[in-house]
């Protein structure tokens, strides 16, 4: 099973256990407070937001903040990747355009699908894209020069550093801790897409349990819908959960992508290749760290490392040693002189 | 505190002259927060105090608290607390109410030995602990005497018989009537009231003949 479709399953199953739960009364509770019974990891930015509008220390709510930061230092922003309904719903936009992006909206991308060729191969081909992919444009002198300075771990002069550390999400993480101090109340919650899914879930299941009618079943949905579908990039340019994560992302260093420059095509055969950087729907460049987005916005989506064509990109969980990574390159090379 | 930490990264520009935001994303986060600041507006829209449940009659501290994850409502194992309804108010939206038109509420005597699940499982601590049917009132019993079947001397008295707290007594003509001061609000004669079931007897009316109101604030 690819990872892609399984990105998809597990939100959809974690929503079907909230649903029986929340039927069989067996208290699991939803992704904002997920549990069993009275145990419950609230989510960070709603334990901040709270204990911001209450003036108060909550216990749980502190245990949760505390869980939630060891969580993302160690998986940086997988939440959004594979566990967050919101990208799950948003598919839904596929029904109002037939347009193919290779963001899942989780990200920013790099480039519009339809103006990148190596996503154009990488869609034609399926996952491999290798063959399509292993005709690039001859690169000019200059490139190949550039090229030769881009070591995986040195840094690359001709990729001057333009990202901004900061984007319009860390600023409504903001104004959200800002509202909750200032009217005394958790103003977010109000309209997070992740509680608006299991709400739209639970007024269904009691309007059909209870003929619990109220205009919340239309409202709740609505507001939803609206959130993912003309907000394209909710999760990158307005979730304030997901700048949260990617703030304290910035200290993860566990699964983050490597490229074993023994098998990358661009080390081996000078090629242009960029795969990798095409198919990240965070915008990450991982063969040139400094071209792309920061590896805190990292889901651990496993895109790249399923689109390398060379299989060459490896997610391992900490980072290896130098001397460990030198074996493996004489055995790589071993195996490519072989093929 | 991390909202200082991103107020202070915000103002300083890094040391190598990169902006740490470009103007577009402030732009757009600007305008975010300012939707925010308008949707907390809501809080002074003024709205109706509503029956909560055990440990959440304190409006302000339940709507600062709650976050809307709506265990409350499913661990409940009467099934009495129910999401508030956008009638309620858009800042009440999501938040429990009673719901007391088929159970009632004994603070989990029955269920779980006189410890509210529904406190023990909110996680905000937006329903405080402590509330027992003695201590916590929920709200009060109104009797409406035009739509209540034993004021047309018809003999009914389901709602004396289900209340556990005595809160209930007859008058010479076997008329219930409500104990203010003994009343809890626990919904008990609201779940059993038959008046609404009674079409023919109480036509237009839209609720039951005994209906736990919210104490006023």
């Amino acid at each position: 099973m690819n990872t892609k479709r399984l990105r998809t399953i597990i939100p959809l199953a974690v929503i079907a256990v909230v649903a029986v739960g929340f039927a069989t009364h067996v208290g699991v509770g939803t992704l904002s407070a997920i549990g069993w019974q009275d145990i419950s990891l609230l989510c960070p930015l709603g334990a901040l937001m709270t204990m911001i509008a209450t003036k108060t220390m909550i216990p749980r709510a502190v245990i949760s903040v505390v869980i939630a930061i060891a969580l993302i230092l160690l998986f940086a922003r997988a939440f959004c990747g594979w566990v967050c309904p919101v990208p799950v719903v948003s598919k839904i936009r596929g029904i109002f355009s037939k347009k193919t992006s290779n963001t899942d909206m989780t990200g920013t991308g790099v480039l519009p699908a339809d103006e990148n060729p190596l996503v154009k191969a990488a869609v034609a081909d399926g996952a491999g894209a290798a063959e399509a992919a292993a005709e690039p444009a001859p690169l000019s002198a200059d490139e190949q020069a550039a090229l030769k300075g881009c070591g995986s771990k040195a840094g690359c002069s001709s990729c001057a550093e333009k990202r901004a550390a900061l984007d319009s999400r860390h600023v409504i993480l903001g104004g959200s801790l800002l509202s909750a101090a200032v009217f005394g109340f958790p103003v977010f919650c109000l309209i997070c897409p992740i509680g608006l899914t299991f709400a739209t879930i639970v007024l269904v299941m009691r309007l059909f349990a209870f003929g619990d009618v109220a205009w919340g079943v239309i409202l709740v949905p609505v507001l939803l819908l609206a959130e993912v579908v003309f907000f394209r990039k909710w999760c990158s340019t307005f979730c304030p959960i997901s700048a949260l994560m990617s703030l304290i992302g910035k200290a993860n260093r566990t699964f983050v992508p490597v490229v074993n420059d023994a098998k990358c095509r661009e080390t081996v055969e000078g090629a242009s290749c960029e795969v990798c950087a095409a198919v990240c729907p965070q915008g990450i460049n991982v063969r040139h760290p400094e071209a792309g987005m920061s590896f805190s916005e990292c889901t651990k989506c496993r895109a790249c490392v399923e689109a390398c064509p060379t299989q060459a990109i490896k997610m391992p969980f900490l980072p290896q040693k130098v001397q460990g990574a030198s074996t493996v390159v004489v055995e790589d090379e071993d195996a490519v002189t072989a093929s | 505190m991390a909202e200082n930490d991103e107020k202070a990264a915000e103002a300083a520009p890094k040391k190598d002259g990169r902006p740490a935001i470009s103007r577009r994303a402030l732009c757009v986060g600007l305008g975010g927060t300012a939707a925010l600041v308008g949707l907390g507006a809501v809080r002074y829209a003024g709205s109706a105090p509503l029956v909560r449940p055990p440990g959440g009659q304190d409006e302000d501290a339940l709507v600062s608290a709650c976050i809307r994850c709506e265990k409350c409502y499913e661990v409940c194992p009467r099934g009495v607390i129910a999401p508030a309804h956008l009638e309620d108010g858009l800042l009440n939206m999501r938040t429990p109410v009673m719901d007391f038109s088929a159970n009632w509420c004994d603070w989990c005597t029955e269920e779980n030995g006189g410890e509210p699940l529904c406190v023990a499982s909110c996680p905000t601590e937006a329903l405080k602990p402590g509330s027992t049917p003695e201590t916590g009132v929920l709200g009060l019993a109104e009797l409406n005497q035009d739509l209540c079947l034993a004021y047309r001397l018809i003999g009914c008295r389901f709602c004396y018989d289900a209340c556990e707290y005595e809160a209930m007594a007859l008058d010479e003509n076997n008329r219930p009537y409500v104990l203010n001061d003994a009343c809890n609000g626990c919904g008990a004669c609201e779940s059993v009231c038959v008046s609404l079931q009674n079409g023919s007897i109480s036509a237009g009316a839209t609720e039951r003949a005994i209906v736990v109101r919210p104490l006023e604030a």
